[in-house]
């Protein structure tokens, strides 16, 4: 491979970064906790925390590679779950799933149609929906929280749902890997995922060539609340219970997680296989300093500096990469 | 096809943007295998009229023709299929895509797998790059490459070839060599006369008319949203029109002359 080669491969593969981070920070860990932290029991739990981050990550990429943000997938993933909560004892988990996914979708959607016709700042619009939907969380649960009966949990819907284990992992780690799959084909193998980048890339040329915009968009911001309220309900089949505060900060974490992934906020740039790194890495670090015994607080503090950290590196890395191409 | 028939004619063209009025009664026509330099100074209305063509706007008054046939939705995706492709400096490449990806970016080819349309990578990549060889890019660009990387002339290549490709009627080029370097802007002057010579209406816009004299056909001038001078190239020198464009249109071909 001659240099412009791999410079080549680098440029198209920006993930690259955030896959050797990884795998260095995961030997640190694996060293330095005496294998505490690469211990099934906790590897599990890891994933299980990564599958449903990783997903609202997912979500949260889409939007962010049109060019636009959500803020709201935390009270979207909240919302959702509430709901499936509220409703398995009464209908079964699987009209409670397609009850809780339409939610997800709803929001996603009223995001995306303000956002897209409205004109008006993703930012801010988000911020709203945030607002809102965390205060109905608040409201429906009045305080208290749901949880669900034992005699629901043996349910083989429900235990599929995140709510059991399959080869020693939580099933929505299945789940997690089957949409990062299906994803990675939907962005770079069909047309959607290239109109998508596009529009992320340059809206203008976008629309230049016929592509309608404001569809793209849309789409984005409703794909973004169903996988956000699919993953609420993965979480809240873990659990077992749910109350107002599910999903509080977590679309900070899913956003960080996109940074950390290479994702270029400014939309157009997005690699699945780095925001599945990402997510595993925010995951991981968690992890690490719970058992290094760190008071939990901490870790808002390590997550603030490995975010700008990672904009940083990655600002970096891409100027090397491209230069002398 | 008549051949007096015009491929594109616009009559009576107003446009008002809220209390702006950004064309006054234009009425221009434009053949096939004919490169018309449309010249005008800053704000004189040369891109407002063109965004008509390519069906971003719609006209407050006035009627399109294309091909004889009247015109009554503008939007871009009409423009695209009726052929008419506009290649501005600033839009028309998403840097963040392979040259690839961009060259069939809204028109797809797909092939069908378990029902679900899969970009046809095979296909994108064969006529990419015939056409990266064909416009003259540099030799180690492939069509897995960012545009991200090309000069600005070999942008411009790209959009170009993107257009015949296409087999496009009107190529209208928005000040296509601002930015680029003597030999690219050569180039891309002498793709402009082959593109005319193979049948194209080509519509060059600049706001410099020695950019165009040498290879236009015909010039039209706008000023102020209203044409001024409509002429062959060869009937009139360089220096002439710029006097009419100093002069804002006060001053007409005979009295320069005189």
């Amino acid at each position: 491979m001659t240099a412009s080669s791999y410079k080549q491969f680098f440029r198209q593969h920006h993930e690259i970064l955030v896959v050797g981070v990884a795998i260095v920070l995961v030997a640190l860990f694996v060293t330095i906790s005496r294998g505490m932290w690469a211990s099934p029991y906790n590897l599990a739990s890891i994933l299980q925390v990564t599958a449903t981050l990783g997903i609202m990550a997912l979500a949260e990429s889409l939007v962010i590679t049109s060019g636009e943000i959500d803020i709201s997938v935390g009270s979207t993933f909240g919302f959702s779950a509430i709901t499936y909560l509220g409703l398995v004892p009464h209908l079964g988990s699987a009209a409670a799933l397609i009850i809780a996914l339409a939610a997800g979708f709803g929001i996603g959607a009223l995001n995306g149609f303000l956002v897209v016709w409205f004109r008006l700042p993703s930012l801010i619009i988000t911020l709203g929906t945030l607002l809102i939907f965390q205060g109905l969380c608040i409201a429906v649960t009045a305080g208290f929280s749901f949880s669900i009966p034992w005699a629901h949990r043996k349910n083989f819907v429900y235990q599929v749902l995140g709510g059991g284990n399959f080869l020693g992992v939580n099933t929505a780690v299945f789940w997690m890997l089957g949409l990062f799959i299906l994803f990675q084909m939907i962005l770079f193998a069909m047309p959607y995922g290239n109109r998508l980048l596009a529009v992320g890339g340059s809206s203008q040329t976008a629309h230049s060539r016929g592509i309608s915009v404001k569809r793209v968009k849309f789409a984005a911001f409703a794909l973004c609340g169903l996988l956000a309220g699919f993953a609420g309900v993965l979480e809240a089949g873990k659990l077992g219970f749910a109350d107002g505060s599910m999903g509080r900060l977590m679309e900070l974490q899913a956003i960080a997680a996109c940074v950390l992934g290479g994702c270029a906020l400014a939309g157009g740039r997005v690699s699945i296989l780095g925001v599945l790194m990402g997510t595993f890495l925010l995951c991981g670090i968690q992890s690490f300093l719970v058992i290094m015994g760190v008071q939990p607080q901490w870790f808002m503090l390590v997550l603030g500096i490995i975010v700008v950290s990672a904009a940083r590196a990655d600002r970096v890395f891409r100027d090397w990469v491209l230069r002398g191409a | 096809m008549s051949d007096t028939r015009p491929l594109i004619e616009m009559k009576n063209i107003d446009l008002i943007f809220g209390t702006f009025q950004a064309l006054k009664d234009v009425s221009v026509s434009f053949d096939s295998g004919e490169l018309v330099g449309l010249v005008g100074d800053n704000g004189a209305g040369k891109t407002t009229l063109i965004r008509i063509l390519c069906g971003m706007h719609a006209p407050t008054n006035g009627e399109v023709y294309f091909d004889g046939q009247k015109i009554n939705r503008f939007n871009p995706r009409l423009a695209i299929d009726l052929g008419i492709e506009t290649i501005q400096q600033a839009v028309g490449l998403c840097n963040n895509l392979s040259i690839a990806r961009n060259f069939y970016l809204g028109r797809e080819p797909v092939k069908r797998r378990f029902g679900l349309p899969f970009l046809d990578f095979e296909k994108m990549r064969k006529k990419s790059e015939s056409v990266i060889r064909e416009f003259g890019l540099r030799e180690n660009v492939s069509a897995d490459d960012e545009v991200e990387i090309l000069s600005g002339g070999e942008r411009q290549s790209i959009k170009i070839g993107h257009a015949v490709e296409f087999k496009n009627r009107v190529i209208i080029m928005d000040e296509p060599t601002n930015h680029l370097s003597v030999r690219e802007r050569e180039h891309v002057n002498r793709l402009a006369v082959q593109l005319k010579e193979q049948g194209l209406l080509v519509i060059y816009i600049t706001h410099a008319i020695n950019q165009v004299h040498g290879i236009s056909d015909r010039i039209v001038i706008l000023e102020n949203g209203e044409k001024i001078t409509d002429i062959k190239s060869r009937d009139c020198t360089a220096e002439e029109l710029i006097n009419i464009i100093r002069h804002g249109g006060r001053v007409g071909l005979a009295e320069n002359r005189g």
